[in-house]
């Protein structure tokens, strides 16, 4: 649209005043990417109240275990990490889709959705550790904000795992077109804002959360 | 225009560099700050050495700083001219995000210290 | 197999219910009848249902709007009968169990399904026209918006026929809420029917943020947009940041009802205040949402038909981001009286008081613009009119609010009833009513009655003083809100009285539909040719009315602060329009169906949700992924309109303007 603008002789030579205006609309290689990233701050204020909860509650324990009693330090560290190096490959897998590379591509996505999926399984294990020694989300106040939060954290990778298989699937049928690189960035954009919002959530919960009281 | 100028001006949240080097390093930079970050706080955590009532504080800037490493690293997210928007939304965010948490945390706790009963209170009611 | 769903549901042993299924179900049905008899069914299909179209989607949002105003006009007005009629001894001809249905209803709809839909129908409609462009950012999310806002207001009327609606008010506080006191399916409804449609609404949010911020005419800065744009972007900036707030809220409550969490519950360490808390984390900023837009619409109006540029047009665009960002410091004036303590309290009262200051900011504004102008007095001046007088005292009553030791007295009172019917409908509905009068010739090519018009002003300005005035003063002699029963029969003229306003405002809404339908029939009389009947200064009059899909043939470039009015002085004084641009093929966003059909799937999930039928919501779910993914799948999101196509329209465009600027020449 802008070009069309520019042969016409219509648009300003870049000296207006302020803004992005001059140019006209955006070319949607960054429209799009923007919209997402809008999308994701909405995110990490529905994990700000999600953590305010958590605060809120955290000593509400009803009498029964509390943060010191349930946390595991070393399966967190392995967590992070895990969230970490997904995170990191992820941004190799974007490095070689730019240049149209499919088998790197593919080899990177693959390595992010296994150690996403690490990530999963150790949650999965640890939250099914809790219920079963009766520490469940219906125990108390503190827990079902902490099952809640951590929850949501994990259905949102798992979400990214879906999300991912789809797209793996759809570089395969469809090889490195405009609009699918764009969607690609955006599933970048969404694996990277959840390590942000675990570096909270390990500090928060788990790592203030079995300091010596 | 085309869309490599475009690109020069404005640029999409999260797009990485045009060098396929400078990508790279900006990727191993971040995850080798993040480690280090990570043990860090990890360490912190578990060690005696340090001022014990000092540590949440510590481990929250902690946690503060990685969040910074990843914004800049990851999702490059940078103070140039060309991210302007990007920043801005950012900024929005984070305003948002601390005036609901902050504001929370300080309502609820004056609410918790002021209006719920005493739990031995209410074992007293109960029994009744 | 069916859950909780079983033929108990449907109410046959209460006649008010039962009844209004029936007629609503039957009105339904012929209406549907008569449309595929008249063979309109394709062209809904095609032009408006699954269509992309930003003013499409726009009329939409204004039709469903409207629609929902009816019904939660009723719950209104039954209200206000059965409030003047259960006095003393009488006991009206509700019962609790169905009044406090009804006051639940008419909250939740009339924000969720009225207000929110109208103000988004308007930015839809307006803001890519005002902005020179030719559709939002992501215009198929666009249509997905709109139909999981209607999927809200389906499940939540559905509660009509089946089951019944929560009985809590319409924010749904617990430990009412909670399963334990409120053990059917009507709080469900709402939970479930509220987070479908806030999906929607972020996705909408979304959309104008970006829209705005990087979908502009050329030349169209900042400091160039229209005042309504502004406003429009400050909305959906807290729109996009207070509704993750109100998710996580019914989230969290959903979890207590569904899976025994413990969040607000009395037991297991819940703390019902939490809810409060981040329940009015999003409830403030929605005002916000809903009046800001609004203040955009006046905005327009005030300039448009003063005929001269706004006043302080900076200092709109300053005290519209102040508000913004302000909105998010003054949620706990909501609840003053819970127990925070007098620090907190002193200083969210004097944020609440700060907020203020903006906003009179604005009504000077207004009246500067309107001073000296050559005021034309239409039906949204006198809207504008109306609404200053009007949300001025609202206003001060919410500074009275304001003051803690004051909300001690009043809170929770019929004078707080007052008070926020006065901002919402001097403020808001005023703003909305102006705003239909104001962009329908844009919408369909010809103008609404004016005569009519008048008259339904002066019912809803008349009808809404008869029937709020009397709630300041009852509230201040101590009655309480949602009152099923009155028991002092020395509250009766007052609430006559109250009563007789809501029948002035129901007279207002049948006006309004013999308006329209009036105002079609003379269609022909009251065409607007030139695509600029009101002599506007903003780009939306540019194009014709109704605008080609495309809106401008080429975007128009702009030089100044209002883009329209500086190129039509230009051409008046140099008699002649710009030279013919090159004009160049177009590619706009084909229709799909992926947002009606989203929208059953979710319908459908909720329901099943609702109704505890696991198997059907998980279908539900399954379908809802699998269209995504079918979309996701299409290779063509777009279709090129010819050239020869634009280029025809464009020249038909011209020679209509030429002959316009022919008589305007004349003329002067």
């Amino acid at each position: 649209m802008t070009t069309e603008a520019a042969t016409i002789g219509l648009t300003h030579g870049g000296s207006e005043d302020t803004g992005l205006g001059h140019r006209g609309p955006e070319s949607k290689s960054i429209v799009v990417p923007y919209g997402f990233w809008l999308f994701v701050l909405s995110d990490m204020v529905l994990f700000s109240a999600l953590f305010a909860s958590y605060a809120t509650l955290v000593h509400a324990t009803d009498g029964g275990p509390t943060t010191n009693e349930l946390f595991d330090r070393g399966l967190v560290a392995v967590e992070t990490v895990a969230l970490l190096l997904s995170s990191f490959v992820c941004g190799l897998a974007m490095i070689t889709a730019k240049r149209g590379n499919m088998v790197w591509t593919q080899a990177w996505l693959v390595a992010t959705g296994i150690l996403g999926a690490v990530f999963l399984g150790i949650e999965l294990y640890e939250f099914a550790t809790m219920v079963g020694e009766g520490a469940g989300p219906q125990r108390s106040a503190f827990l079902s904000a902490f099952f809640t939060l951590v929850g949501c954290h994990g259905l949102h990778v798992a979400c990214g795992l879906l999300w991912l298989g789809t797209m793996m699937a759809q570089i395969w049928a469809k090889g490195f077109q405009q609009h699918i690189i764009r969607r690609l960035l955006c599933f970048s954009i969404f694996w990277h804002a959840l390590d942000i919002i675990w570096v909270g959530i390990f500090t928060i919960v788990y790592l203030i959360g079995t300091l010596p009281a | 225009m085309t869309e490599n100028e475009d690109n020069l001006l404005d640029v999409a949240p999260g797009a990485p560099h045009n060098n396929i080097l400078s990508e790279s390093v900006a990727y191993i930079i971040g995850l080798a700050l993040a480690l280090i970050l990570t043990g860090v706080s990890f360490w912190v955590a578990s060690t005696g050495v340090l001022w014990g009532p000092g540590i949440a504080t510590g481990l929250v800037v902690l946690a503060i700083a990685q969040i910074g490493i990843h914004l800049v690293f990851f999702l490059h997210i940078t103070s140039g001219p060309d991210n302007t928007n990007n920043v801005l939304a950012l900024a929005f965010g984070v305003l948002i995000v601390f005036l609901v948490m902050i504001g929370t945390i300080w309502i609820m706790a004056h609410m918790n210290a002021n209006m719920m009963p005493d739990p031995a209170l209410t074992n007293l009611q109960m029994q009744h | 197999m069916f859950g909780r769903l079983t033929w108990d549901a449907i109410p046959f042993h209460e006649p008010i219910p039962l009844i209004t299924s029936l007629v609503v179900l039957i009105a339904v049905g012929a209406i549907g009848f008569w449309v595929w008899r008249k063979g309109w069914w394709p062209y809904l299909w095609n032009e408006y249902i699954t269509s992309t179209d930003h003013k499409r989607i726009g009329v939409m949002y204004i039709v469903l709007a409207l629609l929902m105003l009816v019904r939660g006009f009723a719950d209104a007005i039954m209200m206000r009968a059965q409030q003047s009629l259960a006095i003393g001894a009488s006991q009206g001809y509700l019962p609790p169990e169905h009044y406090n249905q009804i006051f639940s209803a008419h909250g939740t709809i009339m924000i969720f399904f009225v207000a929110m839909p109208f103000v988004i129908g308007f930015m839809n409609f307006v803001v890519p026209l005002q902005l020179g462009v030719r559709d939002v950012a992501f215009p198929t999310m666009n249509n997905v918006s709109f139909w999981l806002n209607a999927s809200g207001a389906l499940l939540v009327n559905l509660s009509l026929f089946l089951g019944e609606f929560a009985r809590t008010g319409w924010l749904a506080f617990p430990p009412l809420s909670e399963k334990a006191f409120s053990p059917g399916v009507g709080v469900d409804y709402y939970l479930v029917a509220l987070q479908i449609s806030g999906v929607g609404t972020v996705l909408t949010a979304v959309n104008f943020v970006t829209t705005i911020l990087k979908i502009r005419a050329p030349g169209m800065s900042y400091l160039r947009m229209p005042v309504f744009c502004w406003t429009a972007l400050a909305s959906n900036l807290i729109m996009l940041a207070a509704f993750p707030v109100l998710t996580v809220a019914l989230a969290q409550l959903m979890l207590d009802r569904y899976l025994g969490f413990h969040f607000f519950t009395n037991d297991g360490g819940g703390n019902s205040m939490l809810y409060m808390n981040l329940i009015w984390v999003w409830g403030h900023p929605e005002v916000y949402i809903l009046v800001l837009p609004a203040f955009g619409i006046y905005s327009e109006v005030a300039a448009t038909f003063s005929g001269k540029p706004l006043f302080g047009y900076r200092s709109m665009v300053f005290a519209t981001m102040v508000i913004c960002i302000v909105s998010y410091c003054v949620w706990l004036h909501h609840f003053f009286t819970m127990g925070a303590g007098a620090d907190i309290n002193a200083v969210f009262g004097i944020a609440s008081m700060i907020i203020g200051i903006p906003t009179g900011v604005k009504i000077y504004n207004w009246l500067f613009t309107m001073y000296g102008g050559r005021v034309r007095f239409t039906v949204p001046i006198y809207y504008l009119i109306g609404f200053m007088l009007t949300f001025v005292i609202g206003g001060l009553t919410g500074v009275l609010l304001a003051i803690p030791p004051v909300d001690f007295i009043v809170h929770n009172s019929l004078f707080l009833v007052a008070h926020f019917h006065q901002v919402i409908i001097g403020g808001v509905v005023f703003a909305l009513m102006a705003g239909y009068t104001y962009w329908f010739p844009k919408a369909f090519g010809f103008t609404l009655d004016e005569r009519l018009g008048k008259a339904v002003f002066w019912c809803w300005f008349i009808g809404f003083h008869l029937a709020f005035m009397p709630l300041y003063v009852l509230g201040f002699w101590g009655g309480t809100r949602r009152m099923q029963h009155i028991s002092d029969p020395s509250w009766a003229p007052w609430l006559h009285v109250a009563f007789l306003g809501a029948v002035i405002i129901g007279i207002g809404i049948v006006l309004t539909v013999v308006q329209l339908l009036y105002s079609i029939k003379t269609r022909d009389q009251r065409r607007d040719v030139t695509g600029d009947p009101w002599d506007g200064r903003t780009l939306e009059w540019l194009t014709l009315s109704p605008p080609p899909h495309y809106n401008f043939a080429v975007l128009p470039d702009v030089h100044g602060e209002e883009a329209y009015w500086t190129r039509k002085q230009t051409a008046i004084k140099e008699e002649r329009l710009i030279d013919e641009p090159n004009y160049q093929p177009i590619e706009m966003p084909i229709n799909t169906p992926t947002g009606v059909i989203v929208a059953f799937f979710a319908s459908v999930c909720g329901f099943a949700i609702i109704w505890y039928i696991w198997w059907l919501a998980i279908l539900g779910l399954i379908g809802a992924f699998a269209i995504f993914v079918w979309y996701a799948w299409q290779d063509e999101h777009e279709h090129i309109i010819p050239v020869d196509e634009v280029r025809k329209n464009a020249r038909e465009r011209r020679r209509i303007r030429m002959e316009h600027l022919h008589t305007i020449s004349q003329s002067t």
